[in-house]
């Protein structure tokens, strides 16, 4: 045809005609500002929590007493009026006489020096080969505390970073999965129809009634307490991404049944094509931009997921920690006013989740690429 | 022109929209016009700006889309005013929609609201532009519909959209369009999204409610068999630009410009050969974002010079009376021509 | 219309059945059951049970049974008797725990429904007619916070902001003298004081998705054909936005009604564990903790009983306002 004819004299037009839908939506995509932020935003994030053991100065277990509730630490360049580069000073702590509470102050005869590269606790690095290096701690006897410290005295910082190794991957864990049932679920349903459609929709009908908070924490509250960690994070992965495949189940079904008109299937069908080739090779493809979009808009929803239940002790559970498990502590008023560090971990469950969802509306828009 | 009463004048309209990879102009300068009663086909591919000139007219094309030029319309209330200097949201321009100029577009299933009766669609201009008294305007309405011939118009009135056949759809449509009266009919592609036989009795329909409401037609359309049965005169569009002007004989007998050459050559003749092939156009039309320079034909022409055409862009040449033509060939072939403008 | 209306409440039965039953089968799930978590609970205080005493006490609740011949049991009084199992914790009957707190917490979700939407849809109309605006920016952006922000967590920053700036952290839904002297005059502003964070909290998640989706879905039928032929015919500006544009643009808004019903129920239970409110969320998170499990899942039954018959709802209004769902259904 006429393309076909011009396609050795390539010019700008054909290129805007005959650039495959991933590229437009690329293209697209990059135009959205807010979603390219994001973008850097989570990969930073996630970078931060691939390599959380080696950026962390602590680890989960390590435990101070004489540190318990301590604020964050300074981080000071000059004593005395004398440059010795970024250093710490010393914990003091004291009980105020009357509230019978700690008063963490700096001692200032102490000086710990902040080094790189440092040996520290031990750990897997991404879980392959035993390491001890650290990315930056302080000298033996002192400590490092850019966010403050928690009731048992551990390095919010460090913890916070770990558990976003949680945080951050449920979500994809929980994709990976909805992404799975939605498609099967969903393309049995629309694709067969009849009694198997009607029953499908019902069932999800019904999953989709109760409202997901109540339904997470039953589900949740199901998880028999002392499983290890491995498994309870599976299984919170799986009730968290009820939220998103159902829905998922019902673009797919509508996808196949209006897709399952269009004459390029029925072409498909009479030339004696297998229904599973059909699927894979025809239907799914025509409607992927849509899924991924719709995948990206639930991720908020799971990571919002994970930390409400480990926020209410029917997640995560310690040791393991999650940012919603960190967030338990700041369940009280009267612990944030006193203590207002612990409320830190709430503003990276918020990033997180923003920058979700400008990435998701990016993509939305960019799925779109000829409007 | 000839003594006769010009209802509106186009003079060099230009249209840009402003699109993210930069602005395209759409239409280039565009003048035509129209007199009492008489019915102007506007020819061209799809694409090469007949409906924003359109649109343009009735100042209703996209927030997107910025005009220049002049439109000149004989309205009732202030005589000859230009259009384009009406703001497009303002109680005169409206007065002039519907009432004065209505439009009928190509495809009636999107035209009317799902969610209201063809009978309360079709009411609202008579309310608008007529009478505020319901029994009244219900009355005009009813009978404009049966004036159309919708069957059971009554019945019809009380029904939505999606009770209507395609057929049925524009029939209401030409009825809403049709119910104030109007002195100037637009109507864009009217029977593209219907099927044959319903395209005739539209057609048919048209001609016959101009002649009954003595109103001029703008018959905008890419199908040259309709303009024949249509049209006293036709413009032939390419591009955002009108290559040629004329009225049916000349355009259809003695076609100047290689562009409508090429048009007619492709329409199909009962009576033809078998052996022979339909005529086709070369190439494709070009993206009027990056337009070379000269005359936007020049790819695809039979007739080019090389060295002349994509160099400078042709002038509009008056051939006889009412026959104009823009093209370099053409002028050098016919000296006896005057360039206007 | 009407047998369309006929139709869908006949559905109505078929899914409260099966809700009942994904309800009960959800609630079984968590292994052991009442007797277990009793048990363990007594023991820790220093009473000591023997394996006899425990088969009796499972045998006194039902609990010896498999989990359909429970969910039978369960039903058949439901429907019979109207009794929806006994609460193990309250040691009361479930209806009676729950209707302490139905009523309250029926009508602060309607209150944030209602509110949501007055707020919401001229936001979201002022937000699509002013693209681009200034106006429309900040509404956007806060939009987006609002979607962005969890519920339980928005509750934590406005409590800690109250209380920074006024040493009232505005925790739970009444102030002590209502508590002592009952809702009067007096204290109303108090209350309606206490209903300020409640509101906030639960309502913005839901506010800021029904502005986007107006805006949205106001944006797109400005873009449709029937609006230029409209305008085509001398319609104003007003009209259209208003008899064209709105009227369509409300299909999607009545449609996720049910989702909305939802979505608050969601936030308001984690919200109220949160702010301490005496609404059911915290109820359902004792029973479940408990493993009262007739408490919990007639309080989860009642909330999805409630979003199937806002759905019920919202499909007969749909039917209602979109004549193209009329027609459909009629031709079947």
């Amino acid at each position: 045809m006429v393309l076909h004819k011009r396609k050795n004299k390539k010019n700008k037009d054909d290129e805007y005609y005959l650039a495959s839908q991933w590229t437009l939506m690329g293209r697209k995509f990059k135009k959205h500002k807010l979603a390219m932020v994001s973008l850097w935003v989570l990969g930073i994030l996630y970078f931060v929590a691939l390599f959380g053991n080696f950026i962390a100065p602590s680890d989960l277990v390590a435990y101070n007493s004489k540190i318990m509730n301590a604020p964050p630490t300074k981080i000071h360049m000059y004593h005395e009026g004398k440059y010795i580069g970024p250093f710490v000073y010393g914990i003091d702590m004291e009980r105020d006489p009357v509230t019978k509470r700690k008063v963490y102050s700096e001692n200032m005869d102490e000086i710990y020096k902040i080094q790189w590269f440092t040996h520290g606790c031990e750990y897997k690095f991404l879980g392959l080969f035993k390491s001890d290096l650290h990315l930056f701690g302080v000298e033996e006897g002192g400590a490092i505390l850019l966010m403050g410290a928690d009731s048992m005295g551990r390095d919010l910082f460090s913890r916070m970073i770990l558990g976003s190794q949680v945080s951050l991957t449920v979500p994809f864990a929980g994709t990976i999965i909805s992404f799975v049932l939605g498609i099967i679920i969903g393309g049995i349903s629309g694709y067969f129809g009849g009694v198997i459609d009607t029953a499908i929709q019902r069932i999800i009908e019904v999953l989709s009634s109760i409202p997901s908070i109540p339904l997470w924490m039953a589900l949740s509250a199901s998880i028999p307490p002392d499983i290890p960690v491995v498994r309870m994070y599976l299984y919170i992965t799986i009730i968290v991404s009820f939220i998103s495949w159902t829905g998922l189940a019902r673009i797919v079904r509508g996808k196949f049944i209006s897709l399952r008109k269009e004459d390029y299937v029925m072409a498909a069908k009479i030339s004696g094509v297998s229904n599973f080739k059909i699927i894979t090779k025809h239907l799914v493809p025509g409607f992927m931009s849509y899924l991924i979009v719709s995948l990206t808009l639930g991720i908020p929803g799971m990571i919002i997921g994970e930390t409400s239940m480990s926020f209410l002790g029917l997640g995560i559970r310690s040791p393991a920690t999650s940012w919603g498990v960190l967030l338990q502590e700041a369940q009280e008023i009267t612990s944030i006013a006193t203590y207002p560090w612990r409320l830190i971990p709430l503003f990276a469950v918020i990033l997180t989740v923003l920058a979700f969802n400008f990435i998701g509306d990016g993509l939305r828009d960019a799925a779109d690429p000829y409007k | 022109m000839d003594g006769k009463e010009t209802i509106i004048s186009v003079k060099n309209l230009k249209i840009n929209i402003a699109l993210d990879e930069g602005t395209l102009t759409a239409v280039r300068g565009v003048s035509f016009s129209i007199d009492k009663g008489e019915t102007l086909g506007l020819v061209g591919e799809s694409g090469c700006g007949k409906s924003l000139t359109c649109k343009a007219i009735l100042g209703i094309n996209d927030k997107k889309c910025s005009t220049e030029g002049e439109i000149f319309f004989d309205t009732d209330a202030e005589g000859e005013v230009d259009l384009l200097k009406l703001p497009p949201k303002g109680e005169q321009i409206r007065d002039v929609r519907g009432k004065q100029i209505s439009m009928i577009f190509q495809e009636p299933m999107v035209c009317f609201s799902p969610m209201y009766t063809i009978g309360n669609q079709i009411n609202e201009s008579t309310r608008l532009h007529i009478t505020k008294d319901k029994k009244k305007a219900k009355a005009i309405s009813l009978d404009m519909m049966k004036k159309v011939g919708i069957a059971n118009a009554e019945k019809r009135y009380d029904q939505y959209p999606h009770e209507f056949s395609g057929g049925m759809l524009q029939r209401a449509l030409i009825a809403m369009a049709l119910v104030c009266k109007p002195k100037l009919l637009i109507a864009d592609e009217p029977t593209t999204a219907l099927d044959v036989t319903i395209q005739a009795q539209i057609l048919e329909l048209i001609k016959e409610l101009q002649k009954d409401l003595q109103m001029s037609v703008l018959f905008v359309t890419h199908d040259l068999g309709t303009v024949a049965k249509m049209c006293d005169r036709v413009a032939v569009m390419y591009l955002g630009k009108i290559i040629e002007t004329g009225s049916v004989e000349q355009i259809y007998h003695d076609p100047k410009h290689p562009y409508t050459k090429g048009l007619l050559g492709s329409v199909h003749k009962i009576g033809t050969k078998k052996q022979e092939r339909l005529f086709s156009i070369e190439g494709t039309v070009p993206l009027a974002m990056n337009l070379p320079s000269g005359c936007s034909f020049y790819d695809r022409c039979k007739d080019r010079i090389e060295g002349v055409c994509n160099v400078k862009e042709p002038e509009v040449l008056a051939i006889e009376s009412n026959h104009t033509v823009s093209c370099h060939a053409v002028s050098r072939t016919i000296k006896g021509g005057s360039s206007i403008e | 219309m009407g047998n369309y209306v006929f139709k869908r409440v006949l559905m109505f039965v078929p899914t409260v059945l099966l809700l009942s039953i994904a309800v009960f089968f959800i609630i079984q799930l968590p292994p052991g059951d009442y007797v277990t978590s009793y048990v363990s609970r007594m023991s820790a205080e220093g009473e000591v049970f023997t394996s006899e005493d425990i088969d009796n006490l499972r045998e006194q609740y039902g609990l010896d049974m498999p989990w359909y011949y429970q969910y039978g049991k369960w039903m058949k009084k439901i429907i019979t008797e109207g009794d929806f199992g006994y609460s193990f914790s309250y040691n009361r009957p479930v209806w009676s725990v729950i209707m302490d707190r139905l009523p309250l917490t029926v009508a602060i979700t309607l209150i944030i429904m209602l509110f949501s939407y007055f707020v919401s849809i001229p936001i979201g109309i002022y937000s699509a007619l002013n693209q681009y605006s200034v106006g429309d920016f900040v509404f956007t952006t806060i939009g987006f916070l609002g979607v962005g922000t969890p519920n339980f967590l928005l509750a934590i920053i406005l409590m800690f902001a109250s209380f920074t700036l006024t040493g009232d952290p505005l925790i739970g839904l009444f102030s002590e003298d209502i508590l002592r002297e009952g809702l009067n005059f007096s204290n109303l502003g108090g209350f309606l004081k206490h209903l300020i964070i409640p509101i906030v909290v639960i309502g913005t998640g839901n506010t800021c998705g029904i502005i986007r989706t107006v805006r949205a879905q106001m944006l797109d039928e400005v873009t449709q054909q029937y609006v230029l032929t409209a305008r085509a015919k001398g319609v104003s500006e007003r009209v259209i936005t208003y008899k064209y544009c709105l009227r369509a643009a409300m299909n999607p808004v009545v449609s996720g009604l049910a989702g909305s019903l939802s979505s608050l129920f969601s936030g308001s239970t984690i919200s109220a564990i949160v702010m301490n409110m005496a609404i059911l969320g915290p109820v359902l998170y004792e029973a479940l903790k408990n493993q009262d499990m007739y408490l919990a899942g007639t309080i989860l039954l009642t909330q999805g009983f409630l979003v199937v018959l806002g759905t019920l709802l919202s499909d007969i209004a749909l039917a209602w306002l979109d004549p193209r769902i009329r027609y459909a259904e009629r031709s079947y």
